[in-house]
């Protein structure tokens, strides 16, 4: 079974990306096993001289190595993913680099109607940076508008086309982590290009 | 004009902030940039709410009262440094200091794309309703390659890069004078005739309503008086020879302050024999002490200091109503007065009686005056009887 790490993208403690993550962990289990990650610990980034990376985003790392893909759930503020999430990303691709090659599917929770459409699609433009380079769903987009109102008691969604929406890209994405994994012929060279690769040089 | 400028980065090393210490001297005579620091902001986290803290407070004073901010980013990731995000995300929580504010983009990298991304990230980020900053459009100012950008000094090397620098900074300055000018055209509701708020000249701990206001202040401040001199702009006087100078105006003139509060009069004799009646004990006052509590006057004293604060006269003028007209035709003018930026600063009110000019006027050439059948006159009615005088106030009453 595929295991994914699932990042909320928060580090509020009532985050509906927190409860939209809970939900597809729990409603997906028979199909993958998904385990929820928190930022909330890691300072904000910031360059040193001798490259120091927090022990808490070297322990992240590991965890998104050895997993099969990675499920991201960003709130929006100010049109952007939250700096919270932006940091976690600095961390994880300064002098480590976890999510080349790795599959990612982004989702989001909003408030208001528009489900942080605008936070997700800078997600993805910086998710393609040479130093991130991960492998993100193509054509693919699950906004979650109106969020406070999204849930039942029990954390289940209430909207059953949006639930059948997210069952179909959940679907997609478990058959574009398998294709994935067969376009693998470049990945070594990948990532030693990125090991090597530094904005400080020419 | 003063800007303030803000480094994207809170590395060690950084060119942006580089970048930036590089505009504020090189452009030193052009306008005044005042570079923040944003090392010690922290994680912005709603379930945290830090608005209050020193660090936040500072930085949202200085954006708000600052006349535009430049922002010079690096590009992590192809997005903003997170550090520069937190900072807005803070900036646009509870407290909203980028509101209408106008804002230029700069920014440098090692590669050649110079922070491209990174910008157009910035813009969409500053465009959102929380901050709802004003970005100035166009003039991209990217600063590839920096490493070799810069020379020992600090100054930017490339005499070209320079010049395309300040053309930008010339176009911002001019952009931020026109936004600040539409984001200052508040409804007139808005101006504080308490006082409260304050500005830079405004005498503080000394109750500004007390009728020895004078007094206290003056000893506050350490004021010089008597033979003491004080340079003009074009001339030199002591507190006496000023006071003597004005006190023979013929005119009777207050000095309100940009923060509403009534500072000065030329005391030209005792209030019964004044065209517009002045105590001593009402220097300092707020604005809504020394007028009627009446909500017409009160809405109408505001409207005449709107139109000016916010530039649509220079000059209001209007008769005082109810005075007998064989004697005296007694006029009040405000105008507006501006420091050397063109920043508002206060009304210059004089009071004057017309009468006895228009009368010199005809005896020495010869001439009276007649009725004219046509005018339509209401002679009685002053501008506090007529508040729908409004933005029209250039006009003289005579025209209503």
């Amino acid at each position: 079974m595929n295991k994914f790490i699932a990042i909320v993208g928060s580090n509020s403690n009532k985050s509906t990306n927190r409860e939209l993550l809970k939900y597809m962990q729990r409603h997906f289990q028979p199909q993958a096993e998904i385990e929820l990650v928190e930022i909330a610990g890691l300072p904000i980034f910031k360059k040193s001289a001798d490259k120091y990376v927090p022990q808490e985003a070297k322990e992240i790392a590991k965890k998104i190595e050895s997993s099969d893909g990675v499920i991201i759930a960003t709130p929006e503020y100010d049109h952007s993913i939250p700096a919270v999430l932006s940091s976690a990303l600095a961390w994880l691709s300064y002098g480590i680099h976890p999510f080349v090659d790795k599959p990612v599917m982004i989702t989001g929770a909003s408030y208001g109607s528009l489900g942080s459409s605008r936070a997700q699609a800078q997600l993805r433009q910086i998710l393609d940076s040479p130093e991130l380079k991960a492998r993100i769903m193509p054509s693919s987009e699950f906004l979650l508008g109106h969020s406070l109102q999204a849930f039942d008691d029990n954390g289940n969604l209430n909207d059953q086309d949006v639930a059948k929406e997210l069952d179909g890209l959940f679907k997609d994405f478990l058959q574009f982590v398998n294709i994935s994994k067969q376009l693998n012929n470049a990945n070594v060279v990948n990532k030693q290009k990125v090991e090597k690769f530094s904005w400080d040089k020419d | 004009m003063k800007l303030v400028g803000i480094a994207g980065s809170i590395a060690d090393q950084s060119y942006n902030r580089t970048l930036l210490n590089f505009i504020a001297k090189h452009f030193e005579g052009l306008v005044d940039v005042e570079v923040l620091d944003i090392n010690d902001v922290p994680m912005f986290n709603q379930d945290n709410d830090q608005t209050n803290s020193a660090v936040i407070q500072n930085l949202s004073k200085k954006i708000s009262t600052a006349d535009g901010v430049i922002i010079a980013t690096p590009e992590h990731n192809h997005t903003v440094p997170a550090a520069l995000k937190n900072v807005i995300e803070w900036l646009s929580y509870e407290i909203h200091p980028f509101d209408g504010k106008p804002v230029m983009i700069v920014g440098a990298s090692y590669h050649t794309q110079g922070s491209s991304r990174a910008q157009l990230h910035l813009r969409q980020i500053l465009e959102a309703p929380g901050v709802n900053a004003v970005v100035l459009p166009g003039n991209e100012f990217l600063l590839g390659k920096v490493k070799e950008a810069f020379d020992e000094n600090g100054d930017l090397k490339d005499q070209n890069t320079v010049n395309f620098l300040q053309t930008t900074l010339q176009n911002f300055i001019k952009f931020a004078q026109v936004i600040n000018l539409i984001s200052k055209t508040e409804d007139y509701e808005e101006e504080d005739l308490s006082a409260k708020e304050g500005t830079d000249t405004t005498i503080q701990g000394v109750d500004m309503n007390a009728d020895d206001w004078l007094d206290q202040a003056a000893k506050k401040v350490h004021a010089v008086d008597g033979d003491t001199y004080v340079k003009l702009d074009s001339g030199l006087l002591t507190v006496n020879q000023l006071d003597y100078f004005l006190k023979t105006m013929p005119v009777e003139l207050t000095y309100v302050d940009e923060n509403n509060q009534f500072i000065y009069y030329n005391k030209t004799g005792s209030a019964e024999d004044m065209l517009a009646k002045r105590v001593p004990s009402q220097v300092g006052d707020a604005l809504d002490k020394v007028h009627p509590k009446i909500s017409r006057v009160i809405k109408h004293v505001k409207q005449v200091i709107n139109t000016l604060r916010t530039g649509k006269t220079d000059l209001v003028s209007m008769p005082v109503p109810g005075g007998d007209e064989s004697k005296s035709h007694v006029m009040h003018y405000y105008k507006a007065m501006h420091d050397e930026e063109g920043n508002y600063k206060g009304v210059n009110e004089w009071a004057v009686d017309i009468k006895p000019i228009v009368d010199q006027y005809l005896h020495e050439t010869g001439q009276k005056l007649v009725k004219d059948p046509n005018a339509e006159i209401d002679a009685t009615s002053g501008a506090s009887e007529k508040p729908e005088v409004k933005v029209d106030v250039t006009s003289s009453a005579s025209k209503h």
